[in-house]
């Protein structure tokens, strides 16, 4: 027959459950997901993206920095609570979401719908790079809770190879993109911007935010990989230091290259 | 213009389990002809484009202007309003599907009363039954009517459900329509009685909480509910009727 053609097999399906009213717990759960992707995780994250910004003024700075974050108290309970645990939540609750999803955006190619699909994405590409990231640079390689001065080499000897390099510039964009969506989203969701001109105004707010993260984001790697400080020390003496490493541009590395080398 | 003509596929399913099958038809064209007109031309006729005889085309429909929200299908890939699908401002062949997110009863009909045990899942109504006469009711403002007008405006076609990533067999999601609902009756003077309780429903499994926010389905509806803003709104609501209830024990 010309006018006909076979499709698969037809799936049967009983179709969608009605609503459970006011039964089970996914309510807290979900909600837990979303409030932790501010707070401690986004939180975090501006934290650490300042904190690698110190790079930019040098090794000695960026010594100072991770040296200042590990002398907190109590940090590696603060490591834990605030930033692995709500990170693994994150990360293996999100996947639970997309899996359950099922995205249609090649039916429908609408802005919202790009963003639902891209914040699936953009969180795989997050969750496999912080995964890479934290087994080499925390718990791999030099100790830098107790040797600070090593920070910025370990990150410059990591940074060497380019496809690293590119994982990390990847995901510096996934990432700064998942979290500003992330905020709008939380705005949206938790009935903080109720009314359409509430979310196109706070629209523009999370993707100025967002841009300027990966603008510093992007520049900290750059001071790694950048000629500037292509010969910095393996380590840097930061135990000795007296002045404040902000006075980062009268750094000289001649100075520390014999200390650096021993 | 009697040369004109107008050329559709359709997916038939004679059966929930039976094989689906896409039939070409072809009809003369008339001014101002939309999808369903078509249909009813079809189901009057049933023979293909190569002239075959068929079975005729099932499919719902009722006001024929939009209204009543029976004739929801999918026309060249996109859910939508086979009533309001003007046939002039389509693509052809036009491709008529039933939708995919319910039951398929047979060809375009599908059965969509999840919505309906959805909407009696959030209590979707202003409780004014008793034994005796209650009066009449409190004042609406013209303010409050102008939030509950939009929302009073849906149809119940499903297509906010249909085109919804987060609608589906594994998230049970109650979908916008419901939620938009309990915002319009939540702001009714008397149908506020309830509000609690349908604030508690939401947050159900399947509740409010599954919205992925891809706002598919504002951008689908073809009454231009404020879907969005329902959904940011309750969320809120509810959020705040769990945080109560939590620290009142």
């Amino acid at each position: 027959m010309a006018t006909t053609h076979q499709t698969a097999a037809p799936q049967v399906h009983s179709g969608v459950q009605p609503l459970r009213a006011g039964q089970g717990t996914s309510f807290l759960w979900r909600k837990l997901h979303s409030l932790l992707g501010i707070i401690p995780i986004g939180a975090f994250l501006l934290e650490h993206l300042l904190s690698n910004y110190e790079a930019l003024k040098g090794p000695l700075a960026y010594a100072e920095q991770v040296k200042f974050l590990n002398s907190l108290p109590l940090v590696r309970v603060l490591e834990w609570a605030f930033i692995f645990l709500p990170i693994l939540y994150h990360a293996f609750y999100g996947l639970y979401i997309w899996l359950r999803g099922k995205s249609n955006v090649v039916y429908y190619p609408w802005a919202g719908n790009w963003m639902y699909t891209a914040q699936r994405w953009t969180g795989m590409i997050a969750f496999f790079y912080i995964g890479y990231h934290v087994a080499t640079q925390r718990f791999l390689g030099a100790d830098l809770p107790h040797n600070p001065g090593m920070a910025f080499a370990k990150v410059q000897h990591e940074l060497s190879n380019p496809l690293i390099l590119a994982f990390y510039v990847i995901s510096m964009i996934a990432i700064c993109w998942h979290f500003a969506y992330g905020i709008w989203l939380f705005a949206a969701k938790w009935g903080i911007t109720p009314g359409k001109t509430a979310r196109k105004r706070f629209g523009y707010v999370c993707a100025a935010i967002g841009v300027l993260l990966c603008v510093m984001g992007l520049a900290s790697i750059w001071a790694f990989v950048g000629p500037k400080y292509a010969n910095a020390p393996a380590n840097v003496p930061v135990s000795t230091l007296v002045a404040p490493a902000h006075a980062g541009s009268a750094f000289h590395l001649s100075s520390f290259q014999p200390a650096a080398r021993s | 213009m009697a040369d004109r003509t107008v050329l559709f596929e359709i997916k038939r399913q004679a059966s929930p389990d039976a094989p689906a099958v896409w039939e070409k038809f072809e009809l003369p064209w008339r001014p101002g002809m939309n999808v369903i007109s078509a249909m009813m031309e079809i189901a009057a006729n049933p023979v293909t484009a190569d002239g075959r005889e068929t079975t005729p085309v099932t499919y719902d429909s009722n006001c024929l202007e939009e209204i009543c929200g029976s004739c929801a299908m999918r026309i060249n890939g996109k859910a939508r309003m086979a009533c309001s699908s003007l046939v002039d401002n389509l693509e052809q062949p036009i491709k008529v599907e039933p939708l995919t997110k319910f039951p398929l009863v047979r060809d375009l009909q599908v059965d969509r009363s999840v919505l309906f045990e959805n909407l009696k899942a959030v209590k979707a109504w202003v409780p004014i039954d008793g034994t005796y006469d209650l009066g009449s009711g409190p004042r609406m403002f013209p303010q409050e009517q102008e939030v509950r007008y939009p929302l009073s405006n849906c149809i119940s076609c499903t297509c906010c459900m249909e085109v919804c990533p987060q609608f589906n067999e594994a998230t049970g999601f109650v979908g916008a329509a419901t939620i938009a609902q309990v915002k319009l009756f939540n702001e009714h003077p008397s149908g506020k009685v309830l509000k609690e309780e349908r604030l508690r429903a939401l947050s159900g499994d399947g509740g409010i909480q599954e919205c992925g926010y891809a706002q598919n389905c504002v951008e689908v509806c073809p009454k231009q509910l404020p879907l969005t803003d329902a959904i940011s709104d309750i969320s809120r609501d509810v959020l705040l009727q769990k945080a109560k209830d939590f620290l009142r024990g």
